[in-house]
C-alpha cells in the first residue's frame, strides 16, 4: 500500500496518539505504582519515583483488610453482566423494529431515546429512590441492574439499529417469500449476520454498567454482600488511615478480568468487522 | 405449473401512480420477460406478485385462484433476486435448504430434494462451501436453487444477471432457457435487457412509465412493434426515427423524409393526412448500400468483422445507424447512398402509435 501520509504528518500522529494515550494510560500506571509501594513511602517527602522497597505485599493483604472483596470483585462482574443480558434482550427486537418496521411516532419515540440518553443517571436518583422503594427493590441486586438496563436501553436501541439497517433487505424478503416468519427470519438470518453488531453493543453496554453501578450502588444499596467493587473499594478507607496501596491493588485487580475479556473479544471484533460477511 | 393472470393492476406510493391498470394472461409453462426502461415499473409489477407489495387496485390470479392478500408461499411462487440474496452465514447446502427448513420438512426428505437441485444445477460438489467462496455465476445457481426446492408453480426473477459479467451473463442465458426446458415451468422474468428479452422470452411485455406497451412474441415485437417505445427498444442497434411529412396518403403512404427523400410505404394511413407529421422508423439492418436512396454522410464507422455499424446524419442533422456487411466498402468522413426497402419501414403517427404494415416478413411459428 503507498504512505498516503508525509513523514511530518506521521510525526504529528504519534505524537498525538503519545499525548493521548499518556493522559489515560497514565493512572494506570500510578496505580500500579502506587499498589508496589509500602504505605508509608506513599506519603514521602520530596517525591522518589524508584523506591528499593518495591513489593507486590499489598496484592496478599488487601485480602485480609476487606475480606469480601472477592465477593465485591464477582458482585461487580454479575450486575454488569446481568444488566448486559437483559439489555440485549430489550435492545434486539427493539433495535429491529426500528431498522425494519414502521410505526405510528417511529422517529418521535427515536428522538425520545436520545433525549433520555442525555440525563445521567445522578438526575434522577432521588425519584428513582422512590420508585425502587416502592417496589420494594431497594438493597437486592435489582437496585442496581434495573436502573442500569433502563438508562442502556437506549443507547443499545441507537447502536443496534444502525447495525441492523446495514443488512441487505433483499435478504430478509427471500427468507419472508420462501415462507419464513418474521422471527424466523429474525433468529435464522438477521441476527447470525449481525454477531459483530451484537458484540459491539454488548461491549458498549458493558462497559457502560460497570461504569454506573458506582452511583446505583452507593444510593440503592447498603447490604455489604452485594456491594460492587467500586463501592466496595470505600472499605479500605478506614477509621484512621486509608490504605492506598491496597486500595489501588484491588482496583488493578477487580478490573484485571473485564479487561482480559476485551482484550479477547477486541480480536474477535476486529476479524468480525472486517470479514464483510453481509457484502455479497 | 399454473396459468398467471393479472386483473387491472395498479400501483401508487404515495400521490406517485407507477403502475396503470395491467391487466396480463400468462400461460402455463410459459417464459414470460417483462423488459422497460428503469422505472418503468417492471421490479414493482413482479413484486407485486409475488407478494412483497400490495397492489392498490386489482387481482392476482395463479393456476385459476385469486391470491391477491395471500403470502408468498401460499400463492406457490418463489423469486429469485437481483444481488441473489444467499445467506452469507450459511453454507450452499442450507441455502438451497431454507424454504425446506422453514417448512420443517424432514431430513431425508430435505437432503434428497437439496441434492436434486444440486445436481441440476451442478453444484454437488459445492454445497459445503459458504457463498463467499463463489463466482459470481455459481452463487446465482445457487440463488436459483433456493426457488426451485419447493416446486413453485412460478418463478420469478428479478434481473438475475444484471451483477454478472457480459460472457457469464451469455451463458447463464443459455442455462435459464435450459433450466425453464427442465422444469417446465411457468416463469416471469425481469431484465432492463432486451437482448435476455429477446433470446428468452417466449412472449415479452414491454413497460413503459407503469403501463404496457405491447404484449408479444419476441419476433411480433420486432417486425410489429406497436408503439414509436417499442419499436426503438427493441432491435440492437436501435431502430432509426426519421421526421417525415406525409405527402399522399393514396395506395400506401407518400412521405418525404428529413433531407427530401421521397418514399411510398405499404401501411394502412388510418387517420394521417396530407401535411401531417410522421416518424419512419428504419431498422439498421434493412438498409443496403445503394448507387441511389437515402444520402448519408459517415460520421463513425465500427468495423465488427462480420458487420460494419455506421453512424452518420442525414438531412438537416438526423442521426441514422445502418449496419452494412462487414467488408462495405465505405469511409468514414465521406458520403453514402442507402437503398430502403419500403415493405420494411414503420410509420408512426404523432402520438407515437403505429400504422399498421400491409406486409411484413411472415413470423416464425
Amino acid at each position: 500500500m503507498m504512505d498516503r501520509y508525509t513523514k511530518l504528518q506521521m510525526v504529528g500522529i504519534y505524537a498525538a496518539i503519545t499525548v493521548f494515550l499518556i493522559f489515560i494510560l497514565l493512572p494506570f500506571f500510578e496505580m500500579f505504582m502506587a499498589s508496589l509501594r509500602p504505605l508509608e513511602h506513599l506519603f514521602r517527602s520530596p517525591y522518589q519515583f524508584w523506591s528499593d522497597d518495591f513489593s507486590f505485599d499489598a496484592y496478599s493483604k488487601m485480602w485480609e483488610t476487606v475480606p469480601l472483596l472477592g465477593r465485591y470483585i464477582f458482585n461487580s462482574i454479575f450486575i454488569a453482566s446481568m444488566v448486559t443480558g437483559l439489555t440485549m434482550i430489550f435492545v434486539v427486537p427493539a433495535a429491529y423494529a426500528y431498522a425494519r418496521l414502521d410505526f405510528p411516532f417511529k422517529n418521535a419515540s427515536l428522538a425520545i431515546f436520545l433525549g433520555v440518553n442525555m440525563f445521567t443517571g445522578a438526575v434522577l436518583l432521588i425519584p428513582l429512590y422512590r420508585v425502587l422503594r416502592t417496589l420494594g427493590l431497594l438493597n437486592t441486586y435489582w437496585a442496581m441492574i434495573v436502573p442500569g438496563v433502563a438508562f442502556l436501553i437506549p443507547t443499545g436501541i441507537w447502536l443496534l439499529r444502525s447495525y441492523l439497517e446495514k443488512i441487505p433487505k433483499e435478504l430478509e424478503e427471500a427468507a419472508y417469500v420462501d415462507g419464513a416468519s418474521r422471527m424466523y427470519t429474525l433468529r435464522r438470518v438477521v441476527l447470525p449476520l449481525a454477531v459483530p453488531g451484537l458484540i459491539v453493543v454488548g461491549v458498549a453496554v458493558f462497559i457502560g454498567a460497570y461504569a454506573q453501578q458506582f452511583l446505583f450502588a452507593i444510593t440503592f444499596n447498603q447490604t455489604r454482600e452485594l456491594q460492587p467493587l467500586p463501592a466496595g473499594l470505600y472499605e479500605f478507607i478506614g477509621y484512621q488511615s486509608v490504605t492506598w496501596n491496597e486500595m489501588m491493588a484491588a482496583a488493578l485487580v477487580g478490573v484485571l478480568p473485564v479487561m482480559v475479556i476485551f482484550l479477547f473479544l477486541q480480536k474477535y471484533l476486529v476479524a468480525g468487522l472486517t470479514a464483510g460477511a453481509v457484502k455479497e | 405449473m399454473a396459468t398467471l393472470d393479472l386483473q387491472n393492476i395498479s400501483k401508487s406510493f404515495g400521490a406517485a401512480q407507477v403502475l396503470h391498470d395491467i391487466s396480463l394472461a400468462i400461460d402455463d409453462r410459459e417464459f414470460v420477460v417483462f423488459v422497460g426502461p428503469s422505472g418503468c415499473g417492471k421490479s414493482t409489477l413482479l413484486r407485486i406478485i409475488a407478494g412483497l407489495e400490495e397492489a392498490s387496485d386489482g387481482q392476482i390470479v395463479i393456476g385459476g385462484q385469486d391470491v391477491s392478500a395471500a403470502h408468498p408461499v401460499d400463492r406457490g411462487i418463489s423469486m429469485v433476486f437481483q444481488s441473489y440474496a444467499l445467506y452469507p452465514h450459511l453454507s450452499v447446502f442450507e441455502n438451497i435448504a431454507f424454504p425446506l427448513r422453514v417448512q420443517k420438512l424432514p431430513e431425508p426428505e430435505l437432503k434428497e430434494k437439496v441434492g436434486k437441485a444440486a445436481e441440476i444445477l451442478q453444484l454437488t460438489d459445492k454445497l459445503n462451501l459458504k457463498p463467499g467462496q463463489l463466482s459470481g455465476g455459481q452463487r446465482q445457481r445457487v440463488a436459483i436453487g433456493r426457488s426451485i426446492v419447493r416446486d413453485p408453480k412460478v418463478f420469478l426473477f428479478d434481473e438475475p444477471l444484471s451483477n454478472l459479467d457480459a460472457a457469464l451473463r451469455g451463458d447463464m442465458r443459455v442455462e435459464l432457457s435450459q433450466l425453464h426446458r427442465d422444469l417446465n415451468a411457468t416463469m416471469v422474468y425481469v431484465t432492463h435487457d432486451q437482448i435476455e428479452a429477446m433470446t428468452m422470452a417466449d412472449r415479452i411485455v414491454v413497460l413503459n412509465g407503469g403501463r404496457v406497451e405491447q404484449f408479444g412474441t419476441p419476433m411480433e415485437l420486432y417486425h410489429h412493434p406497436a408503439t414509436k417505445f417499442v419499436a426503438s427498444f427493441i432491435g440492437q442497434p436501435n431502430m432509426n426515427l426519421i421526421p417525415a411529412v406525409v405527402k399522399g396518403t393514396a395506395e400506401g403512404l407518400t412521405v418525404e423524409l428529413d433531407g427530401g427523400h421521397v418514399m411510398t410505404l405499404p401501411v394502412e394511413t388510418g387517420a394521417v393526412h396530407v401535411g401531417d407529421k410522421v416518424e419512419v422508423g428504419i431498422r439498421p439492418e434493412d438498409v443496403t448500400l445503394g448507387a441511389d436512396g437515402l444520402d448519408i454522410s459517415i460520421r463513425v464507422l465500427e468495423r465488427l468483422g462480420g458487420a460494419s455499424i455506421t453512424y452518420g446524419t442525414i438531412g438537416a442533422g438526423t442521426r441514422f445507424c445502418a449496419s452494412l456487411p462487414g467488408n462495405a466498402p465505405i469511409r468514414e468522413g465521406e458520403n453514402m447512398a442507402l437503398t430502403i426497402d419500403p415493405a420494411a419501414c414503420h410509420v408512426f403517427d404523432a402520438k407515437g402509435d403505429v400504422l399498421r404494415r400491409q406486409s411484413a416478413p411472415a413470423l416464425v411459428a
